[in-house]
């Protein structure tokens, strides 16, 4: 027991400060496996979508206050950016996957707009206009479940 | 009638403290991503925390002396130091987590980048434990975690389907969208939030540093089996609240703030203000209570004076210790390394090493040099022996299934 002590604690530090960093990359070789990584980028994005909608319909609704509705809100948007930056620096491994990397891409870049504009009015104190935003953020987190489908997610 | 409060002051206390970090994004993570299909999970956590917590008392109380320390007499040094090692590191990422919580907690409130509140925390947690005396400390930050129960007020505000919330929970299955294994992943962070190490040494030594003695007994069975499960009740309104807000949105937690959202959403402004003092009093209790219980075991094990019971000049080291890992701990925190992340892996490592805490707290509590006649009867015997099975178990599939599923991906 003496004598793995040292190795498994020198492994479990490894193990536990790799995996404290935010969105660790692999490389994807394959069209399969870019397909996979732009499904879990887009789930991701979705995620922050519709925190940013929550998070609008509840302030619209008067049920928060500005500094946090603020925060939250720039929260949201710097997710979605690194999630966005991360996607990017994958290197698409053929023609096929670069066409995806397009689609996706252009789903995220809307999407990261209409957080910004949450993020904007949140900071602003516009509270009750964020409600505003409700209809374009749905409509992004209905663009990027239909990609999810139409790339084998399963629901 | 003076007793009485003190009982109930102390049951109170336990719920208020049950929950942390970890408890908080496990919980919401799960409940968002699996429903109440987990809710088992919680369930087992607590009943294990409750019968090695009341041990942990019980040996406290009647030796006089806390469980670390007489690990290092009864098992050895060595034994002593595999735990003391793998415990101190847990320890270290789960006080970067909770003083972040508290650093994101303010920011919350705020409206300020939390890495600049770090600083802040650290200093505020430091000066608690350098000036409020224990049991106020104990107290206080109890108390104040109170505010989280506005998460079950949340979840009876939302009006869900009861019967079919009870019936999910009581008839888990692996949602389609989930592999196995992630589902047995997500699982072992629920357990090992649940039982955490650093909440039975701290248990223990706070035992020494009140003064427990044999009459304590009573008071220390009722507030592990009447605070903690309620406690466990608690954990199981944010997994609840999380399923029924998050996952049709389809949101994964991912952030501290998206935790207190669904409060936000269903009760208004007096829910959030109660969610964020809930959850600054949770993290900032958690982190005292991780910065002690370093010091605790570090001390422990080297046979230093310990404790805030002890005049702080004798007990120089203990409080050197105390203070370093805070620092560590806040510099960690403010490389921008994510929060939730250390939380997550700081829970799910915690479980893979639950037996080196748990074992040695076993056979203390039959050791009648220790426990007198107060050693454990046959059915606490099976039961602890049961769940020492499942600590093995769990600690021997955490670090594969983290390999697996890419740490829960």
């Amino acid at each position: 027991m003496t004598k793995w002590a040292p190795a498994s604690i020198v492994l479990l530090i490894v193990l536990g400060l790799s995996g404290c960093v935010s969105h660790p990359v692999t490389p994807a070789r394959s069209y399969s496996a870019y397909e996979g990584k732009a499904r879990t980028t887009a789930a991701s994005v979705r995620s922050s979508v519709a925190t940013a909608r929550l998070l609008a319909e509840t302030a619209g609704d008067g049920k928060t206050f500005g500094g946090y509705a603020g925060m939250l809100a720039s929260e949201s948007e710097d997710e979605l950016s690194s999630t966005i930056g991360t996607f990017d620096s994958i290197q698409p491994p053929n023609g096929r996957s670069q066409a995806l990397r397009n689609e996706l891409d252009a789903l995220m870049q809307e999407a990261l707009t209409h957080v910004t504009d949450v993020r904007i009015a949140a900071r602003r104190g516009n509270l009750a206009d964020l409600a505003l935003f409700v209809e374009d953020l749905e409509r992004s987190e209905t663009a990027l479940t239909e990609f999810l489908e139409s790339h084998g997610a399963k629901s | 009638m003076k007793r009485l409060l003190a009982v109930f002051l102390g049951v109170l206390t336990a719920i208020g403290g049950f929950v942390d970090i970890g408890d908080l994004v496990a919980n919401a993570a799960t409940g968002a991503r699996f429903d109440m299909n987990l809710a088992w999970a919680v369930v087992v956590g607590v009943v294990g925390i409750v019968v090695y917590a009341e041990m942990c008392g019980r040996v406290a109380a009647l030796s006089g002396r806390a469980v670390f320390d007489l690990v290092r007499e009864r098992l050895g040094p060595r034994m002593a130091m595999a735990n003391l090692a793998a415990s101190f590191f847990i320890n270290l990422l789960t006080l970067t987590a909770e003083i972040a919580g508290v650093a994101i907690a303010l920011s919350l409130a705020a409206s300020v980048n939390y890495l600049l509140l770090i600083p802040l925390a650290a200093v505020l947690v430091w000066l608690v434990i350098w000036r409020m005396p224990f049991e106020t400390m104990e107290r206080v930050f109890g108390l104040l975690g109170l505010s989280l129960l506005v998460f079950a007020v949340a979840v009876w505000r939302f009006g869900p389907d009861w019967s079919t919330l009870f019936h999910d929970s009581a008839t888990p299955t692996v949602p389609t969208t989930e592999s196995p294994w992630t589902y047995a992943y997500y699982a072992i962070a629920l357990f090992g939030a649940a039982m955490t190490p650093y909440e039975v040494f701290f248990f223990s030594s706070g035992a020494v540093e009140e003064r427990w003695t044999e009459k304590d007994l009573r008071i220390n069975r009722i507030n592990v089996l009447i605070g903690f499960p309620l406690g466990g009740a608690l954990s199981l309104a944010i997994m609840a609240l999380s399923h029924l807000v998050l996952a049709p949105r389809h949101i994964d937690v991912g952030l501290l703030s998206q935790v207190t959202l669904p409060v936000a959403s269903v009760v208004g402004r007096l829910g959030l203000a109660a969610v964020l003092i809930g959850i600054f009093a949770a993290t900032f209790g958690a982190a005292l209570e991780t910065s002690l219980s370093a010091g605790y075991i570090i001390g422990q094990y080297f046979g230093w004076p310990w404790g805030k019971y002890v005049r702080a000049r004798q007990a120089a080291r203990f409080h050197l210790v105390v203070l370093i890992v805070i620092v560590v701990g806040a510099l960690f925190g403010m490389t921008r390394v994510d929060p939730v992340k250390v939380t997550e892996y700081s829970i799910v490592l915690a479980a893979a090493a639950l037996p080196l805490t748990y074992f040695p707290i076993l056979v203390l509590a039959n050791d009648r040099d220790y426990v007198g006649e107060h050693c454990n009867g046959r059915a606490m015997n099976f039961v602890a022996m049961v769940y020492l099975v499942i600590l093995v178990l769990v600690s021997l599939a955490t670090i594969p299934l983290m390999i697996i599923t890419r740490a829960g991906a």
